[in-house]
């Protein structure tokens, strides 16, 4: 099954360096283990996570691409729909069914033919337009919705540190 | 201000790690069923007498009339794994074991699944996530079409089947297919998806995704992609003596037949 998973990941890995798509890097850490990625993500331009460049870390099931991967920021992250350890928490890093959040039936699910782009498409998306309906981090949903301007300062200052440049 | 992003942080993840998420414990607890399922039964099972069914139900006087009933109709019943994915398992298998028999139908069916990867592909599936599952499914038909004795074809088939790997891949082609099937006469299918979601929307949710369980609707498509019938006998609580046997689609005269109880499908040999 893992022989699957693998030559899956590589022809992943493979699209994504020949035709990256915009603001995103991704690729195993090591190249001898496949099944543990970093992506790094740029905040979408016009957003208040725009100019950051935010790592996160994919790791791959066995069985992937049936099930799957998880997705962990590693940088400080404030943002409704991501854990306060940097869990990323949107719909289509689950199968229907599995539904710690309970995401609205029409919201995009994972399926074998979804990928590493999509999943990361759907987060830039998600870094742009958070879902303040489930509140992986309340304070974050909250603040989003009541006192945007404090959620925007915070965002910028992640944004800066990012960049390595002091807040 | 300079710290309130750190602090709110701080603050959250100490609720979050005295509370675990009750979600997250209820999934935790559904993989270690899943898991025992697994370890238990086989993906697909010999053929065993449909009389091998009373040990299920010894003291059920429902279900026993309708085993007897089932025993006269029916030789052998091959159970498949309860995992949401038995229907296309059992479909897949049943399907290829009958056109082993007939070599020039198993060459059309082989012809028909070459081109079914540009058919998906057309209707907007991204081509390298399809061709991974293609590739799989295309090599196990080739496989059992280059074996000339049968029971040997029998054997592979059977073997192939029972490999986590092949058996899954296999299964999730098989969704790939009923969900083209699905998007391309959405017209017709439209009307049988309840509540306003699209046939695209149901595909994404409900045929895709592995473990999703099976109803009417994806029997039927399945059964177009496949070009072939299936009859399926229900067996349920219900107070008749004799189960009910449905042929979809309707009036078709079915190659493969399907045991049904709720919730799961088995194999069934006349």
């Amino acid at each position: 099954m893992a022989g699957s998973a693998l030559r899956r990941l590589m022809a992943e890995y493979k699209q994504l360096t020949l035709n990256p798509p915009e603001g995103i890097i991704a690729g195993p850490i090591n190249e001898e283990n496949f099944f543990e990625w970093e992506a790094l993500i740029t905040g979408p331009e016009g957003t208040c996570f725009e100019g950051g460049v935010f790592p996160a870390k994919l790791v791959f099931p066995p069985d992937y691409p049936l099930s799957p991967p998880k997705m962990q920021f590693t940088c400080e992250m404030f943002h409704p729909n991501i854990y306060s350890d940097g869990r990323v928490c949107i719909s289509i890093l689950h199968a229907p069914g599995d539904d710690p959040m309970g995401y609205e039936s029409s919201a995009e699910r994972w399926s074998p033919v979804q990928s590493v782009e999509k999943i990361l498409l759907s987060v830039i998306s998600m870094l742009a337009e958070p879902n303040d309906e489930s509140g992986a981090n309340v304070d974050a949903a909250k603040m989003w919705r009541e006192n945007r301007e404090e959620f925007d300062r915070i965002a910028e200052k992640i944004v800066r540190r990012t960049l390595g440049i002091p807040t | 201000m300079g710290d309130e992003a750190q602090t709110t942080s701080t603050t959250v993840s100490k609720e979050i790690t005295s509370q675990p998420n009750q979600d997250e414990l209820i999934l935790a607890q559904q993989r270690q069923i899943e898991k025992e399922i697994s370890d238990s039964t086989t993906l697909v099972g010999e053929l065993e007498p449909i009389s091998s069914l009373n040990n299920e139900y010894s003291s059920d006087e429902v279900y026993l009339d309708k085993v007897k009933d089932l025993g006269e109709k029916y030789k052998f019943i091959r159970r498949t794994r309860p995992d949401g994915n038995c229907f296309f398992r059992a479909f897949s298998y049943a399907n290829i074991e009958r056109l082993l028999s007939k070599k020039e139908d198993y060459n059309e069916f082989y012809r028909i699944s070459e081109e079914s990867k540009d058919v998906l592909v057309s209707l907007g599936f991204q081509q390298f996530t399809v061709e991974d599952f293609y590739d799989t499914y295309m090599e196990v038909l080739k496989k059992l079409k280059n074996i000339e004795n049968l029971d040997e074809a029998h054997k592979e088939l059977h073997t192939t089947f029972n490999e986590q790997g092949f058996s899954d891949y296999m299964v999730v082609y098989l969704r790939l297919l009923t969900s083209g099937q699905l998007q391309k006469d959405q017209d017709f299918y439209s009307c049988f998806i309840e509540g306003d979601r699209t046939v695209t929307d149901f595909c994404h949710q409900e045929v895709e995704p592995m473990y999703k369980e099976s109803d009417h609707i994806h029997i039927i498509a399945a059964c177009a992609a496949l070009n072939t019938g299936v009859r399926v006998i229900y067996m349920d609580r219900g107070t008749e003596k004799s189960c009910t046997a449905h042929d979809l689609p309707e009036g078709c005269s079915p190659t493969v037949h399907l045991l049904y109880r709720p919730g799961h499908y088995d194999i069934l040999y006349l």
